[in-house]
């Protein structure tokens, strides 16, 4: 237990990356956005204004991921970490990262509504479709997503770790006939409008616990293929 | 102070596709001595410590530290450093924050020590370890495994890039700091005659199979070179095991692996012989090539 928590303390060294970058991200992207539409109100524009700011540091997240894997796991070898340790102190840390700033984005998107969206009816925190939900929920959403996004990154670097360039090849390859298939199947039957329909009906809540599942089910697939991974 | 094996290897083997790295080994590493882990690059120094610490696998045999096995072991892993020859660092790293994460996991880290090293070492502090040169990164490895006192430390060619002032720093501290916290050292080396004097006991690997493991003391006087007219050298050498030949005209020297008594000595004298030490080094660098030269007659027999 012990040296799980000190995983994310070694992790924590260097401050910037797991806090300082994100917020870095999140705070210049809202400001752009901010600026932005105060200019489009100056033209008289009317209606609600969306900006889609918020989702930039979670791409951040997905690059993290990576990162957290290809230069600190080489590294924590080195320090004598079993794995297992690596890897749960790692994405302890990641996931206490994530569900701080998902609860800052449900305060943010509070403050947000109340100010009449910063005052220029935008929108960039309160967008309808996930404020409408309950405070767990809007929480959760966040949090899967941010989750998700560092899994991928992170399961894609395993796969790199272990199998380097053959991994690599494997995998989109794998992923290009799975995502062509699926287009190619859509198309023959000719259910496009239906899928989108479909699309249509996702909730917030729905998405939140199919991405959940999926999130568990590739830190599983991370965790089977870093056991025998080498650096 | 226990006296129980800090390491056991038995029939260790491990494979990269077509390539045998370690070819069914078997070694006892008792604690508190330093090992020296000679052998040509590719002869599979690094495979075998990478296994010994549970960053590879083997494909056959078991390994023990301590009694335990050291893959993702933590309570085991905690008790050994070994920092690779070709260590990776966080891109973000700088120099004293890689020290402040070796701080966390070696219980007996000695910051001191570390702080003292780098300025010995001329070290910058604040430097990103991305930007160092080969020598200096070096310096950083070398560091953290005095400093983390580990029961069990690995130093795995640490002296890439350093210059003699700084190998000379690594080797007089490396020595006074055993007096001071006796362990167990495996420094693998092919500069074998710098630190020949450190080394209380020899591994000789070569080709994934082990060629020697003794004791230094024995094999400072395990091999003589005779020197002298050649068909003396040949009635002088009889049967004995012939390392290397050279010949020069009448001339002949000839390294023979023989513990050579007075009585024998002194016959070399009468026959006009001349007899000269064998450095550890060339020791090594002999037997190894025999070796290789054996397994080369052994295939050619199994062909004919």
């Amino acid at each position: 237990m012990n040296r799980i928590i000190k995983v994310a303390r070694m992790q924590l060294i260097n401050k910037a990356t797991f806090i300082g970058i994100p917020l870095i991200i999140l705070f210049s992207s809202f400001l752009f956005t901010v600026v932005i539409w105060w200019l489009v109100r100056r033209n008289d524009a009317e209606g609600i204004l969306y900006g889609g700011g918020a989702q930039a540091p979670m791409w951040y997240f997905l690059a993290l991921g990576i990162q957290a894997l290809t230069l600190t796991f080489p590294f924590s070898l080195g320090m004598s970490i079993s794995r297992r340790s690596f890897y749960l102190g790692t994405l302890a840390l990641f996931a206490t990262c994530a569900l701080v700033l998902s609860v800052f984005y449900y305060l943010m998107g509070l403050l947000e509504t109340a100010t009449g969206g910063w005052w220029l009816d935008g929108r960039f925190f309160a967008l309808q479709w996930i404020s409408e939900n309950n405070w767990f929920i809007q929480i959760m959403f966040y949090f899967v997503l941010m989750v998700l996004l560092f899994m991928i990154g992170f399961l894609i670097a395993t796969i790199y770790m272990r199998w380097r360039q053959m991994g690599m090849v494997f995998f989109f390859t794998s992923l290009g006939v799975v995502v062509i298939g699926a287009i190619a199947l859509i198309t023959f039957t000719d259910t496009w409008m239906q899928f989108w329909e479909w699309v249509m009906t996702w909730s917030a809540g729905g998405v939140t616990l199919w991405g959940g599942l999926v999130a568990v089910l590739m830190a599983g697939c991370s965790y089977l293929t870093l056991r025998k991974a080498t650096a | 102070m226990t006296q129980a094996t800090a390491i056991a290897i038995r029939d260790l083997t491990k494979t990269y596709k077509d390539l045998k790295a370690l070819d069914n080994i078997n070694l006892d590493l008792e604690p508190n001595r330093i090992y020296g882990l000679l052998g040509r690059n590719g002869a599979g120094k690094t495979t075998l410590m990478s296994i010994l610490t549970g960053q590879n696998f083997q494909d056959h045999g078991t390994v023990q530290v301590f009694g335990h096995e050291p893959f993702e072991n933590d309570a085991t892993l905690a008790r050994i450093c070994f920092i690779r020859e070709s260590q990776k660092y966080p891109d973000d790293f700088k120099v004293h924050q890689a020290f402040a994460a070796a701080s966390l996991f070696f219980e007996n880290w000695d910051q001191h020590l570390a702080q003292e090293l780098m300025k010995e070492f001329d070290l910058p502090a604040k430097r990103k370890i991305k930007k160092l040169s080969r020598g200096q990164l070096s310096a950083v490895g070398v560091i953290i495994g005095l400093a983390s006192r580990a029961e069990i430390t690995f130093f795995d060619e640490p002296y890439l890039g350093l210059d003699a002032v700084a190998r000379q720093i690594f080797y007089d501290r490396l020595v006074a700091d055993f007096a001071e916290h006796p362990r167990t050292i495996v420094l693998s080396s092919h500069l074998i005659d710098e630190v020949a004097n450190l080394l209380e006991h020899v591994i000789v690997i070569d080709k994934g199979q082990i060629v020697i493991d003794a004791d230094a003391e024995e094999l400072r006087g395990a091999a003589v070179t005779v020197t002298g007219d050649a068909a003396k050298v040949q009635e002088f050498v009889g049967t004995a095991k012939v390392l290397h030949r050279d010949a020069l005209g009448a001339l002949a020297s000839v390294t023979i692996e023989s513990q050579l008594d007075a009585g024998r000595r002194e016959q070399a004298k009468l026959m006009g012989l001349d007899l000269s030490p064998v450095s550890l080094q060339q020791f090594v660098v002999r037997s190894s090539l025999s070796s290789a030269s054996e397994r080369v007659d052994e295939k050619s027999e199994a062909w004919s």
